[in-house]
């Protein structure tokens, strides 16, 4: 009986091991095995991402640690219910001294997350959204859009590469091809002089020679070169002259090598979260390092890159920051900056009258400061061309009554548009006093 | 004869040249300034600060490295034309701080509410300004300058630095919805979480009008 039993046993497990390896082999099975995370409703799983998006991300993530904890296979650490009662009312279980809820209070800063009155169907969504999104491998992004950058350069240099040594190889034919006619003629000539039939004008054509010195005396090549000399000579001395006092594409090394075309271009930041006195005050004004701190509290590097910018590092040494910590000091000095435009004392110029009552664009004066490494100074900021612009810009007077009157007046005279010379934008004491 | 005069003349004439094109300005060189007084302020200027008490001796015509006149010999112990440093302040800066508790002329007394008290800052404030098409339309001017960098166009919390800067508010969300405009005013002035203040950016009435604008954006997005 025993025997039998035994042998019965053994039956049935190999059977069992067959079908397993059934199971196993069967590719249509082993499909369906990848794709067990879709057990849910596509339908429920979007639902659940929409509200993902537009109430946790701000806080949650589900793998890094943001202002709360990363959200990964949260399913399988916490039960529904406790995740349930979180999610509605996070306070309500703090208070009712849940050691799990208190520690991670704590844990993050003692910062409560607000309440969500989720149904249900809603919760379901959610942590299904989770779920999925935590099976998903990690994405690296960073890292291919560094690539690309790379490769353009490559390709660039490459061409420019091709076309040197297209040229190269030109200049070598084409002196090739001189030499070879030079060569020619020589012999030519040396074949003519033996030759005894020749008459006199034919002799003369083989006897000749180009006198080089002559050429060069002549009148008119010394008057040419003079004229070019002197010509050239002129134009460098005025254009010399009118460079003093002018301090177009000085672009000097700043303290910390913040780049303009990374803020506002890359990451559009507009111009005025930063020179808050533009639309204000006579000068834009440089941010303050509080200002950098909006963001650099958190962002402490380059994309892709880990620790601290050593450019970073520099604000929080100013301000005396440890980004450990994340607390203030008292040790602080300012960030000595160097100034790039600068008008003489002897002309006033004001930001705000330009740029929030005139609606003139920034890079009107500045130059395409969005794509600038180092800011340079763009302009020329010449008297001439202060004027040249207020002769031809035409006064913003778009819902400001300031001007309803001027209009009028203007109109009365003139059917051009109002222009900034037409309402004392030439007098001198405009900008001198 | 007249060969070596032109000579002359002409080495001369590029002499002059090469001096005056040195004058263009450089990465790291203003160049040279005409009328240098002009350009370096006597009086304290804001963002500008020379530190250098030598920078400028040059421009002084009674400095001893220049002038005969013995009688009326500058005082070399004096900071030169140039110096522009106030010794009063920390580092010499040219700018000074307002005294903390300083009110600004035309502006609101300050509403004693401590940075974290949201509850009591949503409970107490009110928005001074008027609910009117301009007030909203210059909120949405102030806003698209100072909040959609990260809260995006239609705050949805997806605004160009949000891929860099993680943690911003979908100010659509449930929670944000149900926040008044003290409460978000109180947010802009002082920061919550994440979001640095913002304070010294916007005046009161600023702050206000953007937290009038974000009211009316949640009601649209909804």
């Amino acid at each position: 009986m025993l025997k039998i039993d035994l042998s019965n046993l053994k039956t049935t497990g190999l059977l069992y091991s067959f079908v397993f390896a059934f199971f196993i082999s069967s590719p249509a099975l082993a499909q369906e095995d990848t794709t067990a995370v879709s057990q849910f409703d596509p339908e429920v799983v979007a639902a659940g991402e929409k509200l993902f998006k537009a109430n946790c991300t701000q806080c949650h993530a589900i793998r890094t640690r943001l202002i709360g904890p990363p959200l990964e296979n949260i399913q399988d650490r916490l039960e529904r219910d406790y995740l349930i009662r979180w999610i509605r009312n996070s306070q309500q279980v703090i208070e009712s001294g849940d050691d799990y809820a208190v520690s991670l209070y704590e844990e993050y800063n003692r910062t409560a997350m607000p309440a969500y009155p989720f149904t249900d169907e809603e919760v379901e969504g959610l942590l299904a959204y989770i779920e999925v999104e935590s099976n998903k491998a990690p994405e690296a992004e960073v890292a291919t859009t560094g690539e690309e950058g790379v490769a353009d350069a490559g390709t660039s240099q490459l061409t420019s590469g091709y076309v040197t040594t297209i040229l190269v190889v030109l200049v070598i034919i084409l002196v090739l091809i001189l030499i070879v006619l030079g060569l020619i003629v020589s012999v030519l000539t040396r074949y003519l002089k033996e030759k005894k039939d020749l008459d006199e004008s034919e002799l003369e054509v083989v006897r000749q020679r180009i006198d080089l010195g002559r050429f060069f005396r002549s009148d008119a090549v010394v008057g040419i070169v003079i004229f070019i000399f002197t010509a050239v000579v002129l134009k460098t001395l005025i254009d010399g002259a009118f460079t003093i006092g002018i301090q177009q594409g000085y672009q000097p090394t700043q303290p910390i090598a913040y780049s303009h075309a990374l803020h506002a271009g890359e990451y559009q930041i507009d111009c005025n979260y930063c020179h808050t006195g533009v639309r204000k005050a006579k000068s834009a004004n440089i941010p303050s390092a509080n200002i950098c701190m909006n963001c650099h509290s958190g962002i402490k590097n380059l994309a892709g890159k880990d620790g601290i910018s050593p450019e970073i590092q520099k604000i929080y040494d100013a301000i005396d920051y440890n980004p450990e910590t994340g607390e203030y000091g008292t040790n602080t000095k300012p960030i000595e900056w160097v100034r790039v435009h600068n008008l003489p004392d002897l002309s006033y110029f004001n930001h705000a009258q330009h740029v929030e009552v005139g609606g003139v664009e920034c890079q009107t004066c500045h130059g395409p400061v969005e794509e600038m490494e180092v800011v340079y100074q763009y302009a020329d900021l010449t008297m001439g061309w202060c004027i040249n612009c207020h002769r031809d810009t035409d006064v913003n007077t778009k819902g400001n009554d300031y001007y309803n009157k001027l209009v009028e007046l203007h109109a009365r005279n003139s059917k051009e548009p109002m222009k900034v010379k037409d309402v004392g934008g030439l007098e001198c004491s405009k900008c001198h006093y | 004869m007249t060969i070596y005069r032109m000579k002359y003349n002409s080495i001369l004439a590029i002499a002059v040249a090469i001096i005056l094109s040195s004058c263009t300005a450089g990465p790291d060189d203003t160049g040279v300034e005409f009328a240098p007084n002009m350009y370096h302020s006597v009086p304290y200027e804001p963002l500008s600060q020379i530190t250098n008490e030598d920078a400028g001796r040059w421009v002084n015509s009674l400095d001893p490295v220049f002038s005969f006149d013995s009688i009326r010999r500058v005082d070399r112990s004096q900071p030169a034309e140039f110096y522009n440093s106030n010794p009063n302040n920390a580092f010499g800066m040219t700018m000074r701080e307002p005294v903390p508790g300083t009110v600004k002329r035309g502006q609101y007394l300050p509403v004693r509410i401590a940075p974290d008290d949201f509850e009591a800052a949503a409970r107490l404030l009110v928005n001074p300004t008027d609910s009117t098409e301009a007030v909203i339309k210059n909120g949405k001017l102030l806003y698209e300058r100072f909040c959609l960098l990260c809260h995006g166009a239609e705050g949805n919390g997806d605004g160009p630095v949000s891929t860099k800067y993680f943690g911003i508010a979908n100010l659509n969300g449930v929670a944000y919805q149900a926040l008044n405009e003290g409460h978000i005013y109180q947010v802009i002035t002082y920061g919550k979480g994440l979001m640095g203040a913002h304070g010294s950016q916007l005046d009161v009435e600023e702050r206000w009008e953007i937290a009038r604008y974000v009211k009316a954006l949640q009601k649209q997005q909804q």
